[in-house]
Formats: structure tokens, sequence, C-alpha cells
């Protein structure tokens, strides 16, 4: 028995998720050993929101066959929320130190982030894609995808038009003392918005796999007809599909405020980044999106730390395209939809 | 160029036109656009330099329509693509002493060489997914011009020599409609060829055109580097008429906007989104400079437009037309809006 | 009278397939629909099933006028379609599929309920609750799409060519377990490409052509007409 499972492992790890997983922790933990911990640090927090970014946009893939381009702005919706939503907090906190806002006020702007996002989502669906849908399913991939980019340019614009260019940032979330981990100080505020990420994930991942709403969102998307026949409501699960991914964006914008001050076009590097995860991952796969999320963050700290600044755009593309030649499927893949030409 | 059926019944004027891809009305709007410079308020010189860009967007959205609207595949990194050709022009110009019109040539050979590359790359990819990877591609490629700063001088920019040596706008504006009709009839030329039905063919679908006989590989890479090309002789003409070069023009933002033009004008024309891109391009520069303390607002003005023409009228302007201004009653003003017909 | 189809005329786009369809299925009748391909059988389904909207016509279930409603709302009225393709979760196992299919139920009892009655139905599926239905075969699949059709517990079921693609003693098993289902007191409505056996096992038949229904009665009677004979059987 321990002997199967033995060789059961080996095989898992020749195939390409378990090869990269593993080459991924080395490079990871040989990085830290080289660099310091700082570099772990950054890369779990990073990883962290980019999972929740990332499977909002494999949700709207998957289940939806919408290519979101304007997955970022939701994310930039959020951390604006969050802003405006903390910033009273912030200043009543610093009249009266004693107040139970102390702890909970981040909590209720990032909440508001979550909210805001999911009803920029639902705002979105009703005015945007519902339409689209209900008049024209043809050639629908692409055309829903130009239709994000009109979203993306809009909400950018609309930032900027509104609430001006500048940059809406924070000092902080969380005023306490730094956790020592290791010899590594983390503060306050990337230990909680990894473990919000965290949490959101693993609650995301349960509410997908055992409850019947998350089950019907996957039925949609494995067989629309067949989740029509059961008795799916398609429409209702679609709303909520764009709100839950919309809600998971708006919520990592809002907890990487101290890291992101909100600006109109904060929402791209989360957006591509999100992309390589999903092209590295493959589709419709939540565990496979978390998984991917961590490696693009490490290949984005370790590019900064090793190539330079800057770099972060060029080297994790290169490799995504290589990935994208050699393995189109993404690493954790399913054949079930390839992005291979039909 | 085969001579087409129609060639018989046509006089020298029909047969001229038809050979340039024009309508009688398409030349009128062209002699129009020449007449421009010198016509007021049209020949301030700020307006020239809008009307310089604008020509700058038309030509570029009649050569992504080239690939969007004929292989139904989005070039992401089309603006990133025609940067290359600029960087080139310029770098040549600047390192090789070569002359501006030469090396906005060879700006063109290298955005085939990259279109080629990304071409066969994407090969095998579904539509979305060759999108994403030019769209990645012109991220890299962007990010290198911003960090190559010996080469590129990165973010500060490249101060390039221009084609004319003159302060007016009026040659560049000349260059720039000769360029939009030449790339238009290009185009044109190539797709009214039976390369433009095996083009269709494998944009409806790959293994039934494979079936049929028709090399897609061939078809799908020959698109892809042509249109990269025209994108990088029109960015050398960016580079030598803006006369300065920065990263920022490789930016996607600034895909959006050719895209945005080229789908408002209608996919598969090739001459919407040139039509469009004069007065929707200029009303933008309009709105932009006059209303300048709301900034934002005409790109505002843009998406909504996008988003408005891809739910309720996905067939853009091109689309339209055709079905209602083409075929009027009065003969003579068919015979302006199409041209001598085919007698059959 | 569980289902009442009047003038029903019904297509894809411009191109009308169903041409004055009128069909009525009482309590617990066997139902079978025959007909050439393209007679519009499957189609005849999808309308009734809300998967095609009509362009004329009414459909009656119940006493109620379920006309152009959604497939989802036409399965929570209590119609269950079992398509022609199937459509199953491939990524789901048959249990989980099989829970999908009572979706519309809510009590977790009921809905254990109904997984035993299936599970006693079809044995098979039971062995494979945990395989996923992406890689069962194709009699093993069919078996599940009706055990996930039986599962909102339906008063109409719509079962689109059953025998589809499948092997002759599948064939045969799968027209058992419907059998099994008519004593259980279920309305069936049978499409089918095999004449011989639609007619032998049904009460009742329709014959499709062209859109149109140019034959119905008793099954008995449809199998010994010499129009059908002559047509269908090519005796």
């Amino acid at each position: 028995m321990s002997k199967n499972n033995m060789s059961d492992t080996l095989t898992w790890l020749k195939t390409a998720p378990g090869l990269s997983i593993v080459i991924s922790i080395v490079v990871a933990v040989a990085a830290t050993i080289d660099a310091g911990p700082y570099l772990l640090v950054n890369m779990v927090v990073t990883g962290g929101m980019l999972a929740l970014v990332a499977t909002g946009l494999t949700l709207m893939l998957g289940v939806l066959n919408i290519p979101m381009f304007a997955h970022g702005e939701y994310f930039m919706i959020g951390s604006l929320t969050a802003y405006y939503i903390f910033t009273p907090i912030s200043g009543f906190i610093m009249e009266h130190p004693d107040s139970w806002l102390v702890t909970f006020g981040p909590f209720i702007a990032i909440l508001g982030a979550l909210i805001g996002g999911a009803i920029a989502g639902a705002i979105s669906e009703k005015l945007v894609f519902g339409p689209l849908r209900r008049r024209s399913t043809d050639n629908w991939v692409m055309n829903s995808f130009l239709l994000t980019v009109g979203v993306s340019v809009l909400l950018v614009n609309l930032h900027q038009l509104i609430f001006g260019a500048d940059f809406k940032g924070i000092v902080g979330y969380w005023q306490g003392m730094p956790i020592s981990i290791a010899g590594a100080y983390i503060s306050l505020d990337r230990a909680l918005a990894f473990v919000i990420s965290a949490v959101i994930v693993v609650l995301f991942y349960l509410f997908m796999t055992y409850t019947r709403t998350g089950m019907a969102i996957r039925a949609v998307s494995q067989d629309i007809t067949g989740a029509e026949i059961v008795g799916i409501d398609i429409e209702k699960i679609v709303m909520l599909t764009i709100s839950l991914a919309c809600a998971l964006a708006g919520v990592a914008g809002g907890s990487l405020l101290f890291m992101y001050p909100s600006y109109p076009t904060v929402g791209l590097e989360p957006l591509y980044m999100a992309w390589f995860v999903v092209i590295l991952s493959g589709l419709g796969n939540i565990l496979g999106a978390v998984a991917g999320a961590f490696m693009v963050a490490l290949l984005k700290v370790i590019t900064m730390e090793y190539v330079g600044a800057g770099w972060d755009f060029v080297v994790p593309s290169a490799l995504i395209m290589l990935i994208l030649i050699f393995k189109p499927s993404g690493i954790f893949g399913s054949d079930v939809r390839g992005v291979l030409d039909k | 160029m085969e001579p087409t059926t129609n060639d018989l019944n046509m006089n020298l004027f029909d047969r001229a036109l038809d050979r340039l891809c024009l309508t009688p009305i398409g030349l009128a709007g062209l002699i129009l656009l020449l007449l421009l410079p010198f016509i007021p308020p049209f020949n301030q010189e700020y307006m020239l330099r809008w009307l310089i860009y604008c020509g700058f967007v038309a030509a570029m959205s009649v050569g992504f329509d080239f690939t969007a609207g004929y292989i139904n595949i989005v070039n992401f990194g089309y603006m990133a693509v025609a940067g290359t050709g600029g960087y080139t022009s310029a770098l040549l110009v600047i390192n090789a002493g070569l002359s501006p019109w030469i090396a906005m040539l060879a700006g063109g050979v290298s955005s085939a060489v990259l279109g080629l590359i990304i071409g066969m790359i994407s090969l095998r990819l579904r539509g979305i997914f060759a999108a994403c990877l030019s769209w990645f591609f012109g991220l890299a490629v962007m990010g290198l011009a911003i960090k190559m700063v010996w080469l590129t001088r990165g973010p500060l920019g490249l101060r390039t020599p221009r084609l004319f040596e003159t302060e007016s706008n009026v040659p560049f504006y000349f260059l720039i409609i000769i360029l939009v009709y030449l790339t238009y009839l290009i185009c044109k030329w190539v797709v009214r060829s039976k390369m433009g039905l095996a083009f269709q063919a494998i944009a409806q679908n790959m293994d039934a055109a494979r079936t049929s006989g028709i090399n897609p590989i061939f078809y799908r890479v020959f698109n892809f580097t042509m249109s990269c090309a025209i994108a990088g002789v029109l960015g050398g003409f960016y580079a030598h008429f803006y006369g300065i070069l920065t990263p920022d023009m490789m930016h996607t933002s600034k895909t959006v906007e050719i895209l945005a033009v080229a789908y408002i004008g209608g996919r598969g024309s090739l001459w919407g989104g040139a039509v469009v891109a004069f007065p929707f391009i200029f009303l933008m520069e309009i709105v932009r400079s006059t209303l300048s303390h709301l900034p934002g607002l005409n790109l505002v003005i843009y998406a909504l437009v996008l988003i408005l023409v891809m739910i309720y009228y996905p067939g853009g302007f091109s689309y339209f037309y055709d079905t209602h201004i083409r075929q009027p009653k009065n003969r003579a003003l068919r015979y302006f809006l199409n041209g001598r017909e085919a007698k059959i | 009278m569980l289902l009442e189809v009047k003038n029903l005329n019904a297509g894809y786009g411009y191109l009308q397939i169903l041409r004055d369809v009128s069909l009525q299925i009482d309590k617990g009748e066997y139902v079978g629909i025959v007909g050439p391909n393209g007679a519009g059988k499957s189609t005849t389904m999808k309308t009734i099933a809300g998967l095609i909207s009509p362009m004329s016509g009414s459909v009656v279930f119940n006493g109620e006028d379920i006309t152009g409603l959604s497939g989802s709302a036409v399965a929570k009225k209590g119609i269950s379609f079992v398509s022609e393709e199937m459509n199953l979760f491939v990524n789901m196992t048959v249990q989980e599929n099989l829970y999908m299919g009572a979706y519309t139920i809510k009590e977790k009892h009921l809905k254990n309920e109904r997984l035993d009655f299936v599970f006693e139905l079809f044995p098979r599926l039971a062995e494979r609750r945990k395989q996923l239905a992406g890689t069962m075969s194709g009699g093993e699949r069919k078996m599940l799409a009706i055990g996930r059709g039986m599962m909102s517990n339906p008063s109409l079921m719509l079962v689109d060519e059953p025998s589809f693609g499948l092997a002759p003693q599948l064939t045969t098993s799968v027209f058992a377990s419907l059998d099994v289902l008519i004593k259980n007191g279920v309305t069936i409505l049978l499409v089918e490409q095999n004449v011989t056996k639609t007619l032998a096992v049904t009460g009742r038949g329709y014959v499709l052509e062209n859109g149109k229904v140019g034959l119905e009665g008793n099954s008995a009677d449809l199998a010994e007409d010499s129009y059908v004979k002559k047509v269908f059987l090519g005796v």
C-alpha cells in the first residue's frame, strides 16, 4: 500500500503540475536562503492577492466564456471604495485611539471593497453583458472580449473624470508592531492581507465544491444546456458568477490599498498578472489558479530581485509565451476546454 | 491583381477606379481630404496636427482590420509592433545616419519579422488566446523599450529627426493621406485576390479550410506579417513626425484606440475604420482640448460608443452604410456611391 | 390530460421546422413519436422542454400554460428532458450529476430518497458513484442521463433517442429501465429512430413527417398500418 502510494507520488512528480510545483518550491527556497526571507513574504502576499483576482478571471472565462479584459478595473473599484470608506474611519481613529474601529475599521473598508466590486459586477452584467447575450451569441468570445475592452476604458476614464488621476492611498490599515517570523519582520497589514486572501480562497473553494449554488455554477460551466434542463436558472447563475468574480477582484484591491494606492490604471498590473496565471494554470480549475498565482508571484519577485525592477514586465511574459507555445492548455489545464483551435 | 470580369463593359475612368478600389464617392472623399489643408479652419497648424493623428489612426485601423476582420484574430499588441518599427527606424537614423525614408521601410521590415514570429507561435491557438499572446508580446516589447535605457533612453524618449525639414505640418499631412490610401489599396488588393477567400475560409473554420486544400499556416502567417509590416512603416512615420518617441506609444491603451476605431468603422470592411477615424478622432481631439478641465471625458465617450456599437450594431458603420445608404433609387446617386456595377 | 400541445410552430431562427404539431398525453401513458430523420422529432421535444421558444401555438401542462417558458422554468414544473446529447456534467462524479438532477428539490432527505430509487433502478450507477461522468462508457452515460432525469421526480419525462449509438443489448436494458419507470407511474414521451421497438413498447404513437403529424393512434394499430409498414419498416 505505502509502496503504491510512493510510486503514485513519483508519477505525479513527473507530470507537468508536479514538476512545476516542485521546481517553484525549490526556487523559492533557494532564493529565500540567498536573498533573505522578505522575498518569501513578498511572494506569499502578492500570490495570495493574485489568487483572488485570477480565480475571478477563471470564473468569468470558465463559466461565462467571457475573456475579461476589464477585471483589473474591479480591482480598482475595490481599492477606491476601500479608500473612501477608510479615510473618514482613519480620521475618527486619530481622535479616538481607543475606539473599536482601530481594529475593525479596516475590515469594514475591505468588506466595502468586496461589496463594491460585487455591485459593479452586477451593474456591468445588467447594462453590458446581459444585453449582448440577449441580442446575439454569435462569435461570443471575441465580441464579449471587445466589450470588456470598452468597459475597461470606460471605468478607467470615469475614475479619472470623477475622482482625478492622483494617487489615493493610505499609510496603512493597522498600526501595530510588525510580526517577526523566522527573523523576518512582517507588517501587520501584509500579514492580515495574506490571511484575508487565504480565508476567502478557502471559503470560495468550499462554496464551489459543496454548496448547491456552487455546484450549479460548476454545472453551468460544464454544460449549459444540461444545467438548464435540470432546472438551474441560468440568468441568475450568470449574474451571481459575475458579481462573485468582480467581488473577488474588489476585495483584493481593497486589502492591498496600503501597497497599491488607488488611481485610474491601478488595475492594469493585477489584470495582466492574473492573465498570466490563467494561461499558466489552464481554465476552470480553482486549485490550479491558486497554485499558478503563487508561481507567477514568485516569478515576479525573483525577477525584481535578480534582474531588476521594471523587468517584471518582460521576464514573466516571455515565460508565459513559452508555456503558450509548448503547453497551450496550461500546466493544470484539463482537456475539456483547451485553447487550441478547434 | 487579376483583371475582373466586368472590365469589358467599363470605360477607362471606371476601370481605373475599379483597379484603385475606389468608388466615385471614395474618390471625392480622398480629394476632399487632400484639399482640407487649404480650407479654413483646417489650415491652422494645430488642426493639421490633429488631422495627421486622425490619418495615423485611420491607416493603423485599416492594417488592424486586415487581421481582425479577415482572419478573426485581434492583434492586441498592434501598437507595440508599430512602436518596434518606430524605434528601429529612429535608431537607424540616429546611430547609422540612414535617411528617415529608408529607415521607415527598415522599420516596416523589423515589424514584419516580429509579426512573423508572433504569427508563427500563435498559429495553433484559438482566437482569444492568440490575442493574449500578441498582447503579452506587446507588453514584453514595451518593457524592453523602457528598460533598455542605453539604447532607447527609456521613458525619457528618443529625439528623432523629422521627415521634412520644415516647421509646417502640410507635407506630413499629405504623406499620411497617401499612406492611408496606400495601406487601404494594398490590403484591398490582397483581399480581392483569391487570398481573400482563403482568409475568410480559415477565419470561419480552420479544419474545414485545411481539408479543402487551403494551407492555413501560410495564410495566417502571411496575413499577420503583412499587417505588422504596415504597422512598422506607420510607426516609422509616427517617430519621424512627432520628433520624439517614448515607450508610451506602445501602450495597450493605444492599441485599444485603434481597435475601437476599427470596430466602430465596421470589421472586415477595411474602409470603415479609415472613414470613421477622421470625424471621430477629430471630434475627440476637440472635446479633449476644449474641455480640458474634464480629463478623460473623450475616452469615456470613446468607450461608450464602442460598447454601444458592440452590443447594438456589431456590424459598425460599414454595415450601416451598406444596408441603408448604398442602394438608393436614383441612378446617378447610385453610380456615385457604388461606381460602375458589373453587368451580368 | 397531462400535456396538451396545440398547433405548435417552431424552428431555429428563420428556419421553421414544426408546422401545426398537436399532441395530447394522459397521465401514466407511454407515448412514442416516430418519423424519419429531420422530421422535427427532437425539435418537438426541445420546444416542449423550453429550450426553443415557439413561434406560435401553445403547450399546456397540468392545466397550466407553459408556452415560451425557459428550460429551467419548465423543469421546475415537473417536466424532465433526457436529451439525445445527454448533456451530462462531464467533470462531476456520477453521484454529483444525480444530485444536480434533483436541483429543484431542496430537502436533503427527499434528494437521498430519489438517489436510492435511481441506484436501485440502475445498480451499475451505484457501483460507479465516485467516477467522473466524462470517463464512462456510452451505455453508462445514457443510464446516467435517464437517472438524472428521474432525480427530480418528474410527472412527465421526455426521452430523446435513448438507443442512439448504443449496442443492441444496452438498448434492451435502457428500454427495460423505461418500462420500470412506467410501472412506477411516470408518464413518458419517447422519441426513437427504432420504429419497431418503439411501437412495440409504447401504448400510443404519433408519426411525424416534414414537421407535421401524419398519423396517430394506438401503437399496435400503427405497427400494422400499411403506410407505416411501407415507409418505416420496409415491408
